[in-house]
């Protein structure tokens, strides 16, 4: 598809998403109403992955460009974060073991769980 | 001349490019995960304004034309649901169910550290997102009133942790089911950690692009009941 169509396809989505997202009574980002649209748009078949393939393989391969701009923007808060050095790094680094840990063991144990109650059926 | 330049929006798309290039080149080399470009991109950033006086506002008037495109970058995540919709499917209770309690936890516990740490609103509302993907957590954290510099410092540094200690969190938590571990990772290191979660395995980075969409979902939803 013409590149200038994938940009229309996506952009409008996003457009539509703010729209969205100022309607509904309650602070929501429009990036995730974007994204749940197009989800929606795929699984329906409306839209075809051959509609944004281009687009799309441009920005996941350079999706870390895009958050320079907000990292950068950290220089003006040097202040504040020099001041919550401590609790940052702690926050920061300690909570992702946590996640880890809480997160696998709920799919484990449920993976296994089901597979008890289904395999006694299928074996 | 010089001046003129520096306001022209395209002081900063140049910059932040060629920065962004020169990292991905700098990661490739070296193989290393702590050499993440877009820490080292944004450091060199950084530095180039600080060395030359350069104000932010001059930066902006380019950086913020990129910043806008985190929303399509966002909703392009949306193939990642879609193309691994087969998997999502036959396990779609525990990847739905490790995915809300590992949101669940994210938010419990960065919300019991800053309570421990008595720090202020602005500072917790920036940390909350920290363990989800930069475009939604930059989102969250705006809408909620953080600062999205140190919400997007936080993201970066926790997925490259994750990338780094994922292997490790398996055999010391005794992860064996390939599932929890690809679901995991997703949770707790977002896109930085699918990147290894892809090395470790298809079946660890299918589950984990996937995982990384699911808990940006519901983490901003989640957020709306704080």
């Amino acid at each position: 598809m013409h590149i200038m169509a994938e940009i229309a396809i996506i952009f409008g989505i996003c457009l539509l998403s703010e729209g969205i997202a100022a309607l509904l009574p309650f602070v929501f980002p429009a990036s995730v109403i974007s994204m749940l649209i197009l989800a929606a748009l795929l699984l329906t078949g409306v839209v075809k992955t051959k509609h944004i393939q281009l687009l799309s393989g441009f920005f996941i391969a350079n999706m870390g460009m895009f958050f320079i701009p907000s990292l950068v923007g950290t220089l003006e808060y040097a202040e504040t974060l020099r001041a919550q050095f401590i609790p940052f790094l702690v926050i920061t680094l300690l909570t992702t073991p946590v996640v880890y840990l809480v997160t696998a063991w709920t799919v484990q144990l449920l993976t296994r769980l089901l597979s008890r109650k289904g395999g006694s059926r299928h074996d | 001349m010089i001046d003129a330049m520096l306001s022209s929006p395209f002081f900063g798309l140049t910059l932040t490019a060629a920065c962004w290039c020169f990292a991905l080149r700098l990661q490739k080399r070296t193989g290393l995960l702590v050499c993440n470009p877009v820490l080292v991109a944004a450091l060199l950033v950084i530095g180039v304004l600080t060395v030359f006086h350069i104000p932010l506002e001059s930066y902006n008037a380019g950086g913020s034309m990129i910043k806008l495109m985190l929303g399509p970058a966002t909703a392009v995540l949306a193939l990642n649901i879609y193309q691994q919709r087969q998997i999502l499917k036959s396990h779609f209770l525990p990847v739905l169910a490790g995915c809300l309690m590992g949101s669940l936890t994210s938010i419990a516990v960065v919300l019991a550290f800053c309570w421990f740490f008595a720090t202020e609103d602005v500072f917790t509302a920036s940390m909350l997102p920290k363990s989800i993907t930069t475009a939604i957590a930059v989102g969250i954290s705006e809408s909620g009133g953080g600062i999205q510099g140190i919400t997007a410092a936080s993201v970066v540094i926790t997925g490259v942790e994750g990338a780094i200690l994922s292997p490790l969190f398996a055999r010391l938590f005794r992860v064996t089911d390939p599932v929890a571990e690809g679901v995991a990772i997703g949770a707790c290191s977002h896109a930085i950690g699918t990147s290894k979660a892809l090395e470790i395995g298809a079946l660890q980075g299918a589950m984990s692009s996937v995982s990384l969409c699911v808990c940006g979902i519901l983490t901003s939803i989640l957020v709306l009941f704080l």
